[in-house]
């Protein structure tokens, strides 16, 4: 039981953990909370499905592809639905800009892929009887996405001009923009990265949520959790909630299981957004008066 | 000449007998069509049900307008797509029964576009026949012009617990399913039929179909002794989950349930071919292989199919001879009963051991749910060949 709990619990909690950054790395460019993380993530699964099943194109290349249309996906969604919010003064209309823009992508490949769910491919040839396949690369491929992804992001953050002029960015869009910083392409550049990490999650998760449409509505619920948990535009917040998310949603199929187990998860998240509101790992925001 | 009251009194006689008895309908009355509107899917998420019932539909009015037609009549099949979407079927019902004037309506052939349209077509008191499975659907006193032509909901869940108990002899089930409405609605009755019938429900519980790990769930069934697991749910990747699950612990029990645990859908996504072993779905007698054999008129069915070049390996048997069913039966009510409502419903009162391919169809005044409880069977889901399964083990040929 402890090993299902864990090995369940810690891939499903990356993917939700990667889709938690996706949100974040959007929202820290443009303070704006883009509902296509599903989206990105969904169709990270059925390209992959795509191109490896039914093209016939081999792993590493339909990766490749899969991250470009991640990518593209992003930079379509910072022009069509962000971009235009911002100029507006009511800026919360990205909830309904992003949300439309999400699930007019859902009903395409509802029309032009399928509306069930289909198989994903094995993609390492890794012998189950050999040490490396002790476990199930289902498992441990999300998780070792997770890790390559937050080590990047903060390699990227930390070490490099670029990333440091996207935290810029994030602090004070203003003062980055006085400062002669170009906001819009940094802007563009924190979309593109997002949609890879969401379709990063999507394809390295699928071989256990299987190609489907229905999982866009999941991720994005359940990949908004961690940010809420771990606080907004935090990081590895997103990686601690997520993970904690995929492990109690896991114990809690073992102790209580069937529909209750999603209320105990939500259950938990209430009482902890309660509890703190800024989340476990965010500050609590100051405001002048 | 004066013309006496008696005089003009008997010419009215015989002018109003020769026009009771005799004068010939205008020619184009005749020979004018009978039009039948039709309500299949054939495009949205539900539309792979009505991809393969249209096939059999447009094979026997093609047949039937080829023959001759209804006394020298064509039937004119207005197909209008619902797109698996209630709202589309109940604007094409108004289109059907007030500018079209159609006089009958197969279909809606999903149960969810068909709760939306029965009440519509009952209102503009036109006869329906429909194959879909939801109880609620037939009712003599609130849709007095409404038929099925297959087994309700609680025929099918009742032929899944027949043979769970008397057949497999089985006395301890896990009853489960997905938390959609067709999926709660089934356990909440099936379960009270099995205890009915003497059995233990030793586990019952509504699933989140997404979740990726059934394992904690096929854990409490197994600790709970169940003997069998009933899974009600037409969500292909929740069924293929719980046969994988199934397979990777070992656990040799039967799956007993929906038709979907049959399909291609649940069938790409297991993770092992052996996993489909020891699963049997609802299917019906009359389409289902017994010893390697069709019954004579599914296996003459499909022989036409294969002459008239219908593919049906890529959909199911069943489907494509129900479609048949309904096109040959509303042949059938026109040519005895021509196309006025009242007298098409006293005819199909009266049928009787109707020869369906699908089914033998029977119904009174007072029963319009025509399908027989004995020809609701459970087969093999691993023995699909040519759109058709093998009887499960344990039916009597």
């Amino acid at each position: 039981m402890l090993v299902s709990i864990v090995s369940y619990g810690l891939a499903v909690g990356a993917v939700y953990a990667l889709i938690g950054i996706t949100y974040n790395v959007m929202f820290s460019a443009s303070r704006v909370f883009s509902f296509t993380a599903g989206m990105l993530g969904m169709l990270g699964g059925v390209l992959g499905a795509l191109f490896i099943n039914t093209m016939g194109m081999n792993a590493v290349l339909a990766f490749v592809l899969v991250m470009a249309a991640g990518a593209v996906l992003g930079l379509v969604t910072e022009i069509l639905t962000v971009r235009p919010v911002l100029k507006s003064i009511e800026q919360h209309l990205y909830v309904l800009s992003t949300l439309a823009f999400a699930l007019m992508i859902q009903q395409v490949t509802a029309i032009e892929y399928n509306t069930e769910p289909q198989p994903f491919p094995v993609l390492l040839p890794i012998d189950p009887n050999s040490w490396l396949g002790i476990v199930d690369q289902k498992f441990w491929l999300p998780v070792l996405a997770c890790v390559v992804t937050i080590v990047g992001l903060e390699l990227l953050y930390r070490k490099t001009l670029i990333g440091r002029a996207f935290l810029a960015i994030a602090e004070d869009s203003y003062a980055a923009r006085a400062l002669g910083l170009p906001e819009t392409r940094l802007r563009m550049a924190s979309y593109a990265i997002a949609g890879v990490i969401g379709a990063l999650a999507g394809f390295t998760g699928a071989q256990m949520l299987l190609a489907f449409i229905g999982n866009q509505a999941i991720l994005n619920f359940y990949g908004f959790v961690p940010v809420a948990l771990g606080g907004m535009g935090s990081n590895r917040g997103a990686v601690i909630g997520g993970l904690a998310l995929g492990l109690f949603q896991q114990a809690a199929n073992f102790l209580v299981g069937g529909i209750f187990a999603s209320v105990a998860v939500f259950a938990v998240f209430i009482i902890v957004l309660l509890l703190r509101p800024e989340g476990l790992a965010g500050a609590a925001a100051a405001r002048r008066v | 000449m004066p013309i006496s009251r008696r005089q003009v009194l008997a010419g009215s006689a015989v002018s109003a007998a020769a026009l009771a008895s005799g004068f010939p309908a205008p020619a184009i009355a005749q020979n004018e069509p009978i039009k039948v509107g039709y309500l299949p899917a054939l495009t949205g998420p539900s539309s792979s049900t009505g991809v393969g019932i249209n096939r059999g539909t447009q094979l026997a009015v093609e047949l039937i307008n080829k023959e001759g037609g209804i006394k020298g009549r064509k039937i004119e099949l207005i197909s209008r797509d619902t797109q698996s979407d209630p709202t589309k079927a109940v604007n094409a019902v108004a289109e059907l029964t007030q500018r079209a004037k159609v006089s009958m309506i197969f279909g809606p052939l999903n149960s969810g576009e068909a709760l939306a349209a029965t009440p519509l077509i009952a209102r503009d008191k036109v006869p329906m026949l429909h194959p879909c499975w939801v109880d609620e659907l037939i009712d003599v006193k609130k849709y007095p012009m409404a038929y099925r032509i297959a087994p309700t909901n609680t025929q099918v869940g009742a032929g899944a617990n027949y043979y769970v108990v008397d057949v497999l002899k089985l006395k301890k089930a896990a009853v489960i399913s997905d938390t959609t409405g067709y999926g709660t609605a089934s356990v909440n009755t099936y379960v009270p039929m099995l205890k009915a019938k003497g059995a233990e429900v030793v586990y019952q519980n509504h699933i989140d179909a997404a979740n990726p790990d059934l394992k904690p769930e096929m854990l409490r069934m197994q600790a709970a002794g169940a003997q069998a697991i009933m899974p009600w749910s037409v969500n292909a990747g929740f069924l293929s989950r719980i046969c994988n699950t199934r397979g990777a612990m070992g656990w040799d029990v039967p799956i007993v349930g929906q038709t979907t645990l049959g399909s291609g859908q649940t069938k790409a996504l297991l993770e092992k071919p052996e996993y489909w072993n020891k699963v049997y779905s609802n299917n019906f007698r009359q389409v289902c292989y017994a010893n390697g054999k069709l019954p004579p008129r599914a296996q003459e069915f499909v022989d036409r199919l294969k002459a008239a070049k219908i593919e049906f390996g890529d959909t199911l048997l069943w489907w494509v001879a129900l479609g048949w069913d309904g096109g040959m039966m509303m042949a059938d009510v026109f040519k005895n009963a021509g196309t006025k409502n009242d007298d098409i419903v006293a005819y199909m009162n009266k049928i009787k051991a109707w020869p369906g391919i699908y089914g033998t169809v029977t119904w009174t005044p007072e029963q319009h749910n025509g399908f027989p409880d004995s020809e609701v069977v459970m087969c093999e889901v691993n023995s699909l060949k040519d759109g058709a399964f093998n009887l499960a083990p344990g039916y009597s040929a």
